[in-house]
């Protein structure tokens, strides 16, 4: 590293104008040499990603037309009008507040599922990390291959294993009576959500608890720590950002999730997902949709950014 | 090890007994964590592996065992996997739209991940932004603002349909790819390139011959990654489809299990298994051949997040 | 670990310079095409254009007050030749018509029939009327009918129908259908009847006698015995229309707030104390798999669920309740051919095949359960005909049914909201 420091050149980095030399001895880049790299995928974003933003913008500010009730954005924001917006957002805290609950059950499941993931996640990461020996490569193809098996077959593999004749309620009337699982059980939701998500969270945790030098353990255990205190005091901290990192990528994607619930809950437990996806696909809700993705986006910028400025400072710290 | 552990063990178990000096010992055997893991291991395969077993069955249930039987796959005349015409043209647009999705993306993504690492500057860091932004917002947000998008804005030039679900998906999976090949380029650094430029070689030929040469694992995971990704994706492909002939087996099978589902919706969720497992085990093989010997080269680069 | 490497950037922290450049770079950009939008009108200020008719709004229609609807244009010709080799769309409800019926058309014509499903009404015409699907035959219920003559702002939704190229509407319907033609479209002018259905409720006969049954009526959905075993649509016409029904209100058009407010309140309590689900395959495929007791059930779907029960279920264990007299719901389902419709013609063959005596009744008798309003139909022979279980003879539908049920139709645009929004208070749930 010492040598390669000495030798690299800051004006090498420098962007301005220098002209292309022949590429024999020296590497001097143009300047649009390495942006024009990125420029595709700006282009891209730029016209498909922050556009259609806007377009939720001026849908959810819009109008509609009289006879079907479908949506007409406006694009001009002088003419935006905010009637549909606040009348959807008095449905979240006024008069009958039919969208406060959804609201408050999406928090909490997610809130739980997320829970339950870091707790089951970290033990099945720690062992496989530190106490797998022989079998971790085995082990680690079993908890990647979630990532290639669908999330929709995933679930909808639950959904007949908990039907009324499935064998969950097979095993379950050993203990007690058949329970109609699919009637609507935050139970349900909730463990479907962990168990769609949860190797969101493995994998980081296990890169990072793989990554603990195993020296760093042995010198608290040297110094005396049981077992339990060098976990909490060695172990944990040095996981912390792989935890935070896991939370993020588990928690944001659960905000906008709605077909969990399609499949394994009713409308009993509907979330804020299901809110917004049966206002997409009704007549006439068409403003109503683009206001609820944007109080969905709202929802999940602020831990998205405290998120992105996290990998920002972990890539710099390499 | 030293004297004093070994006495403590012995220790333990003459007095309190065996279960006493398990806890006392610090290089026990984590039986917990490991019955804990097997446990969960089950949990996250055992349903899977049964909904494809139950593609084989003889009834129409999917929860309950009624004989071993192909009927399903191609026996039924009109309601089988691969009799049903709506369900075979599924299959066709799957991979009509994950195959060139996954090409695109990585293509995007990898030159995307090379050019923002070397560029600086302002604009570079708002589009690095911009990238881990598309990568973190949940789908459900891109898929309503794309469908409003070809619905309002774009109707003219492009409808609802196979093209806008490509637009779509590279959207969304682009990040991916970023994310994957960023990773490697970080533990990558600089040094090989500057040590190929510092022998003669030009900006292109030090990028071909070298960059990506050591870049191709991450490359091969993106492909594996982007295309199992697509396969299975029914968000953004729903928003967008038009007619029957632009729905992917991923949303048959979502309408399908808020209908009447057959074990031909297993068997079709079986295919899409099989097909992202191949996919994946040519990228690893294909990834253990130009790996060889290079440093890095093992599982943990899959497992770049 | 000395210095830095050339490659780290220049900045460390987060400064507040920083951050408000992520976000403005995050923000939403205004698209340069603003300046060419600046000199558009406002939209929504100009009326639905293309609409073709001299009228301007059309009445609703009530089966006291039938209405003609207007042409908006002219039918296809008569000499039109039929479209060969060509791939007609069909957009439909799931599961709601033989593929038999369907392979038989195509081996007929000499084409194929790509077949789009929607899971409810108001889906299928929100694609229809975005354009997101364009079909060449389209299956809408009654209430839509006028306003897809009328159109959207693209102009109208479907076109008139050429009767020449439709003998058997003329041969083989109920008059009441054909000539004078239903209250909604006299004349037929737009669409022909599909299939005719009564709303009422479906229930196990091994959990629930039909003693209880008749006793109980409605209230059969609000029992607490059945907790977690209930189903109901998730339409929101039929849903709410049902609870108004059960809840003592007359009129299933009604704008009353507080009969709107009561029949919501009425479904909450199914979906939150009674924990039951509003979907739409309860009664044909999950109550015979057992999965509920009780259901909300068009007849014809509990009529066809005979083919979902399991092996070794016998027909028996199928129910279904509907109110003698004016208290229960009565409908039927049309087919109409879009205005953009690629193959008019082909349309037509294939709206003249589902009416045919012999095709249409395979349609109902052996798939899925639906009555289509043949006079060569006799509803008192269906259940000697082994069409219609015994135990099932309420599900048969009659013409002088017609005469005394409730029928749900077009609802005004405010009248239409007071309804939306009570659904969207109950999809949000409790």
């Amino acid at each position: 590293m010492a040598s390669a420091e000495t030798t690299a050149e800051p004006t090498r980095r420098r962007k301005d104008g220098a002209d292309e030399a022949a590429g024999r001895g020296g590497a001097w880049f143009p300047g649009w040499y390495w942006p024009s790299f990125a420029l595709p995928g700006t282009l891209w974003l730029l016209v498909l990603f922050v556009l259609p933003f806007y377009t939720v913008l001026s849908v959810a500010f819009g109008t509609v037309e009289p006879l079907f009730r479908s949506p007409l954005p406006v694009y001009q924001p002088w003419w935006w009008s905010f009637d549909t917006f606040s009348e959807t957002m008095q449905k979240f805290y006024a008069g009958d507040a039919v969208y406060q609950q959804p609201l408050i059950r999406t928090f909490a499941y997610v809130i739980l599922a997320s829970s339950i993931c870091l707790v089951l996640g970290y033990a099945v990461a720690y062992y496989t990390a530190r106490h797998a020996g022989r079998y971790r490569v085995l082990i680690l193809v079993a908890l990647v291959s979630p990532f290639w098996i669908s999330y929709l077959m995933r679930i909808y593999a639950w959904q007949s294993l908990l039907a009324s004749d499935g064998y969950v309620n097979d095993i379950w009337s050993i203990f007690a009576a058949p329970t109609n699982w699919l009637s609507g059980r935050p139970v349900t939701v909730i463990l479907g959500l962990v168990y769609g998500y949860i190797p969101f969270m493995i994998l980081p945790l296990f890169g990072s608890l793989d990554r603990i030098n195993q020296s760093m353990l042995e010198a608290g255990r040297d110094l005396g720590a049981s077992p339990a205190r060098t976990f909490w005091r060695v172990t944990l901290p040095l996981s912390k950002p792989a935890i935070l990192a896991g939370l993020v990528i588990v928690s944001l994607p659960m905000f906008g999730d709605y077909y969990t619930n399609d499949l394994l809950g009713t409308q009993r437990t509907s979330m804020l997902g299901n809110l917004i996806a049966n206002s997409v696909f009704q007549s006439g809700q068409g403003p109503e949709a683009g206001s609820l993705t944007v109080v969905l986006m709202v929802i999940v910028v602020v831990p998205m950014l405290y998120y992105l400025r996290e990998t920002k400072r972990a890539a710099e710290s390499l | 090890m030293s004297d004093s552990v070994l006495d403590h063990v012995t220790e333990g178990t003459t007095r309190r007994g065996v279960r006493a000096s398990y806890f006392r010992n610090p290089w026990r055997k984590p039986r917990v964590l490991q019955a804990v893991t097997v446990g969960y291991l089950l949990w996250s395969l055992l349903p899977v592996a049964i909904a494809v077993v139950f593609s084989f069955n003889a009834g129409r249930s999917r929860s309950s065992w009624q004989g071993f039987s192909l009927r399903w796959w191609n026996g039924d005349e009109f309601d089988s996997l691969f009799t049903d015409e709506a369900l075979r043209q599924a299959m066709l647009h799957t991979f009509r739209l994950a195959i060139p999705t996954a090409i695109v993306a990585v293509g995007i993504g990898t030159a995307f991940a090379i050019g923002i690492d070397r560029w600086r500057g302002r604009p570079a860091r708002g589009a690095n932004f911009l990238m881990l932004l598309s990568f973190v917002l949940p789908e459900m947000i891109l898929g309503v603002s794309l469908f409003l998008v070809f619905t309002f804005l774009f109707d003219n030039l492009l409808s609802l349909g196979t093209g806008a679900q490509w637009l779509g998906l590279i959207t969304f999976q682009m990040s991916y790819a970023v994310v994957i090949v960023r990773a490697r380029l970080l533990s990558i650094g600089p040094e090989y390139e500057e040590a190929a430029m510092d022998l003669g070689a030009r900006p292109g030929q030090s990028m071909r011959r070298v960059l990506l040469p050591l870049l191709s694992p991450a490359i091969l995971a993106s492909v594996a990654v982007v295309f199992a990704d697509t396969v299975d994706d029914f968000v953004i492909v729903r928003f967008l489809s038009g007619a029957a002939d632009t729905e992917p087996l991923s949303v048959k099978i979502y309408s399908a299990a808020r209908a009447s589902p057959t074990p031909a919706v297993n068997a079709a969720a079986t295919v899409m298994l099989v097909s992202t497992m191949t996919v994946i085990a040519i990228a690893y093989l294909l990834y253990r051949r130009y790996g060889r010997g290079q440093h890095g080269a093992d599982v943990s680069s899959f497992t770049q997040l | 670990m000395a210095g830095r490497h050339p490659m780290d950037s220049s900045s460390r922290r987060w400064s507040r310079r920083q951050f408000l450049t992520r976000a403005a770079g995050g923000a939403i950009a205004v698209p340069s095409m603003a300046a060419v939008l600046a000199a558009c009108d406002k939209p929504g200020t100009t009326p639905p254009s293309g609409n073709g008719t001299d009228t301007g709004e059309i009445p609703l229609a009530r089966p006291d007050s039938p209405v003609e609807l207007p042409l908006n244009g002219d039918a296809i010709a008569t000499d039109t030749p039929i479209e060969e080799g060509a791939t007609l769309q069909v957009y439909n409800w799931d599961a709601y018509m033989y593929k038999k019926v369907l392979q038989a058309f195509e081996d007929e014509y000499g084409v194929s029939i790509e077949w789009t499903t929607f899971n409810n009404m108001e889906e299928g015409i929100q694609k229809v009327v975005s354009g997101q699907v364009q079909p060449d035959v389209f299956f809408p219920t009654t209430d839509y009918i006028s306003r897809l003559v009328q159109g959207a702002e693209s102009g109208p939704l479907i076109q008139p129908l050429n009767h020449e190229l439709i003998p058997n509407l003329q041969a083989n319907v109920w008059p009441s259908f054909s000539d004078p033609g239903p209250f909604y479209d006299r004349g037929a002018r737009y669409t022909v009847p599909y299939t005719i259905y009564t709303t009422g409720v479906a229930y196990r006969r091994d959990r629930i006698s039909d003693a209880d049954a008749e006793a109980q009526g409605y209230e059969m959905l609000w029992n607490p015995e059945h907790t977690g075993e209930i189903a109901y649509y998730d339409s929101y016409r039929d849903a709410l229309g049902m609870a108004l029904i059960r809840n003592g209100g007359t009129d299933p058009n009604t704008g009353d707030p507080a009969e709107i407010t009561a029949a919501k309140d009425a479904i909450l309590e199914i979906v939150n104390e009674l924990e039951g689900s509003l979907r739409i395959n309860g009664t044909y495929a999950k109550l015979p798999e057992g999965e509920f007791t009780v259901s909300q059930a068009w007849s014809g779907d509990i009529v066809g669920a005979k083919y979902y029960l399991p092996k070794g279920t016998s027909e028996d264990v199928l129910g279904f309740w509907y109110p003698e007299g004016e208290r229960g719901l009565i409908a039927n389902d049309t087919i109409a051919i879009p205005q953009g419709a690629k193959n008019p013609r082909l349309a037509h063959e294939f709206l003249n095949f589902f009416l045919d005596e012999k095709w249409g009744y395979t349609n109902f008798a052996d798939w899925n359960g639906y009555q289509p309003p043949f006079t060569s139909i006799v509803p008192a022979s269906l259940i000697d005909d082994k069409v219609v279980a015994p135990t099932l003879n309420r599900a048969v539908v009659t013409e002088e049914m017609f005469t005394t049920a409730l029928i749900q139709s077009q609802l005004t645009p405010e009248v239409d909201k007071l309804w939306l929004d009570a659904w969207s208070a109950i999809q949000a749930g409790g």
